[in-house]
């Protein structure tokens, strides 16, 4: 796991500049695969535990940023963090994930394709820690200032009050980076750190067109890079015929995950036909059926 | 002299023939039960000189010499008493020669004032008795009605006295044999009047309630999974009050197995009229779930014949244990091997299996969250998997039931009761078993997959559909065929000849087993 490792001291040349300038700048980085500081970068930061909502919308941002030549920066936790790298990856993009412990291993282990491919295709893994630190609880707050401190803005998806998501957004804040915040559903108690970011200042963020123009000089950070981006993405499936009975259905999901005896109770159907209809809007990927026998949509 | 009585013995559920011989002769008085007797019949020898002392009548102090022939075989069981004291009063000529004759079985256990007690296993005994040729059964009072089910001519008698009284009439004279309660022994089977379990107890679960239905149905096995706390067995515990009444011949089936456990609740109606519901708790071993033991004695899925066999918290149960389900499962019946003999007992049940969804139990709730790492849901779906997931057809996955639905204040969608489900079952049940009349299966659960075409043609849509999840979903070739097997029970109870697309959908939808492991992450994927 330690080859291919090198150490970039602060100072020399390719410390990113963005991360010397930050009050307690790490000393030196271990670094796996390549680390290219002329690539404007964003943090996109989440629940370990994210509803599919949060997935689906960290998912698209992440590939949308990707696609235009951001590179999109996470810790590659579970939940949030891994689906911006992973989407990041589909995009064709680069992608840098900070570790909370030292590069001779990859925590959560189920990450560690995950973290092969992010070096496979030009991003890279970042710790602060000498490559035998193990995963302890007391890395990881001070990882996520390496996060926001590598980049010019940090999204947060979905987090509860106490999270580790909320404090990347107070140290970025702190560090004078953009700080966004993607509103969640009043209900869901993963929405109570972006609500509480956006009551505090945070921008609103719902595509990833919004991050160029509200943080300054990226869009000529990347004009100036002048480098061609990456294919966009596959331009959204032309629409497709939905029967009223599907429309119905998706409109009751909305962004929500619903059980079954939910959406029952909102379509007002009886049973027999509203199964029929999921398992078609199932096997034509509008929906996916989840544990527990609840359905959420996939578009 | 010499005297004979007959009567009768088992190995598993199998009888043999056994001839009881009595020699009294002179010299010192002694005592002594040959023929590989076991503890209990060799301790007759206490209760005889009791029951007969009691009965009026005496033992000489002579050398008396009792066989149990033939004498290799081992006999369990103090059924012979009743035999043996036949054999001495005929040997020491307190009795005529052979009142008892050849073609007479007599079973029964006599206490030390010559009362007749109850045995075990009347029914298997007497069943045998029938097929070995006896013409009429001798048994205690008690087990008469039991012992009548055989359709053979039964004595029923309380004691000696009256056992030797009976017999030795004069054919003229003789009592009619026992008739059996009042009317034929079809009747019955129904569920009791004030049957406290009812389908409509359990609030809410619609979708759960019809998965049961569609099980009860085909006679497919269902597996059910949520929260803690979500009516999971209460569930269970209404399946046999939907499945069909008892024929007779399943009634004596289950009799049979039941009495030789020793646990027949036959002592008040002679034949076990309910459908068995067997719950073994999770700590059970395999010898516990197949059988086995000294004697190869029954377990429970045989004690489950016709029955239900409930696995609540599946995930807990012994991998062996589980392993050990697959014979019965596959075969409907299962062959206890022990040392010297090997039994083979039938084991046709229903099998419903619950279980948490994860281990801590909330995957899938829709206000709580699951703490569990994917490591240990990953061990898991692994604990689950395997062979026995396998032979399960139908996934209910319930969820836990909002207030209002407890509260009755939700718009209850006609709840259905057991009665009105029964019904369709029922319904579904005759159209399956008019289609497969002349086959060796009866519900569409048990269609094997070469008669699959035979039964189950879908039509255009529905084959369509079909080709699209398998392709989707890549599900194996055997899952499709659990499909077809269950799109047609849902068209039987629809009372549908033809098997049409809206089956097949929800056919799909009950056993997308792998619909319990779905990632959430596949949202994350590009379209």
């Amino acid at each position: 796991m330690t080859d291919g490792l090198c150490v970039l001291r602060r100072g020399e040349p390719g410390f990113p500049r963005l991360l010397e300038e930050i009050p307690d700048a790490p000393g030196a980085l271990y670094i796996r695969g390549r680390l290219d500081p002329e690539i404007p970068a964003v943090a996109i930061v989440g629940s370990r535990r994210p509803s599919p909502y949060g997935i689906r919308t960290a998912a698209a941002l992440a590939r949308g940023m990707a696609a235009k030549g951001i590179a999109v920066v996470s810790g590659l936790a579970r939940g949030i963090d891994g689906m911006a790298h992973q989407a990041a990856l589909d995009a064709g993009g680069a992608t840098w994930a900070v570790l909370g412990c030292g590069l001779g291993q990859v925590y959560p282990p189920e990450h560690r394709d995950l973290a092969e491919r992010i070096v496979a295709s030009g991003g890279c893994l970042i710790s602060e820690l000498p490559p035998d630190a193990a995963p302890l609880a007391a890395h990881f707050p001070r990882r996520n200032r390496i996060i926001s401190g590598l980049s010019m803005g940090c999204v947060v998806v979905e987090g509860r009050l106490k999270s580790g998501s909320l404090i990347t957004a107070k140290l970025a804040a702190e560090q004078g980076r953009e700080v966004f915040a993607v509103p969640g559903p009043a209900s869901s108690p993963l929405s109570q750190a972006p609500h509480w970011l956006l009551e505090n200042g945070a921008s609103l963020l719902t595509s990833a067109e919004e991050v160029l123009w509200k943080i300054p000089g990226l869009e000529d950070k990347l004009a100036a890079r002048s480098r061609p981006a990456a294919a966009a993405p596959t331009a959204l499936p032309a629409a497709r015929r939905v029967s009223q009975g599907w429309s119905k259905i998706l409109e009751s999901l909305g962004s929500e995950t619903l059980t079954l005896d939910e959406l029952r109770e909102a379509v007002d159907s009886d049973a027999q036909p509203l199964i029929q209809h999921l398992v078609d809007m199932e096997l034509s990927d509008l929906i996916i059926a989840l544990p527990g026998r609840r359905y959420a949509r996939k578009t | 002299m010499i005297a004979r009585a007959h009567s009768l013995a088992l190995r598993g559920l199998e009888g043999y023939c056994v001839a009881v011989e009595a020699y009294v002769a002179n010299g010192l008085p002694a005592y002594a039960v040959v023929g590989l007797p076991d503890a209990a019949v060799r301790e007759s020898k206490e209760r005889l000189m009791g029951a007969l002392r009691n009965s009026g009548f005496f033992l000489a102090p002579k050398r008396i010499t009792v066989n149990l022939s033939p004498a290799r075989a081992r006999k369990e069981g103090t059924h012979f008493d009743l035999a043996i004291a036949f054999a001495l009063l005929e040997a020491t000529g307190q009795i005529p020669k052979s009142i008892a004759g050849a073609r007479l079985c007599l079973l029964g256990e006599l206490a030390l004032d010559g009362t007749v007690v109850k045995i075990e296993s009347t029914l298997s005994l007497a069943l045998e008795a029938k097929r070995l040729g006896f013409t009429a059964l001798a048994v205690p009072a008690a087990n008469a009605e039991e012992a009548a089910a055989a359709g053979l001519p039964v004595h029923p008698v309380n004691s000696l006295r009256e056992a030797v009284a009976l017999l030795g009439a004069p054919d003229g004279e003789k009592p009619r044999p026992y008739a059996g309660p009042g009317g034929d022994g079809a009747a019955g089977g129904e569920p009791e009047a004030g049957d406290a379990e009812d389908l409509s107890d359990i609030k809410g679960q619609a979708f759960a309630k019809r998965a049961m239905t569609v099980a009860a149905a085909g006679a497919h096995n269902i597996l059910l999974i949520g929260p803690p706390g979500t009516g999971k067995s209460l569930l269970a515990r209404r399946l046999p009050g939907l499945l069909p009444p008892l024929k007779t011949q399943e009634m004596i089936e289950i009799t049979r197995v039941h009495s030789l456990s020793g646990r027949s609740g036959a002592a008040r109606s002679g034949l076990v009229r309910q459908r068995p519901f067997r719950a073994p708790h999770h700590s059970a071993s395999a010898v516990a779930l197949v059988g086995g033991g000294p004697w190869a004695k029954p377990g429970e899925v045989a004690l489950a014949h016709h029955g239900v066999l409930f696995l609540d918290e599946l995930a807990e149960f012994s991998r062996q244990a589980l392993e050990a389900l697959r014979e019965p499962l596959e075969e409907g019946r299962i062959t206890v091997a022990r040392a010297r003999e090997a039994v083979e007992y039938q084991a046709r049940f229903m099998l419903v299996a619950a279980t948490n969804s994860c281990p801590c139990g909330f995957r899938g709730h829709p206000r709580r969250e699951c703490l569990c790492t994917p490591l240990m849901l990953g061990r898991y779906a692994q604990r689950l998997s395997g062979p026995l997931l396998d032979r399960i057809d139908i996934l209910a996955e319930m969820n836990p039931i909002a207030f209002d639905e407890w509260s009755g204040k939700a718009r209850e969608t006609a709840a259905p009761s057991s009665a009105t489900t029964r019904q369709a079952v029922l319904g579904a049940r005759k159209i399956q078993e008019e289609r497969f009349r002349g086959m060796d299966f009866a519900v569409n659960a048990r269609i094997p997959a070469r008669e699959l075409r035979r039964f189950c043609r879908l039509d255009g849509d529905g084959l369509k559909l079909l080709e699209a999840a398998s392709r989707r979903w890549s599900v194996s070739a055997r899952t499709l065929d659990r499909t077809l097997r269950l799109s047609r029970t849902i068209a039987d109870l629809g009372q549908s000849p033809e098997i049409r697309s809206e089956h097949v959908a929800e056919a799909l939808d009950l056993n997308r087993l792998e619909r319990l492991w779905a990632d959430p992450a596949a949202l994350a994927a590009p379209l």
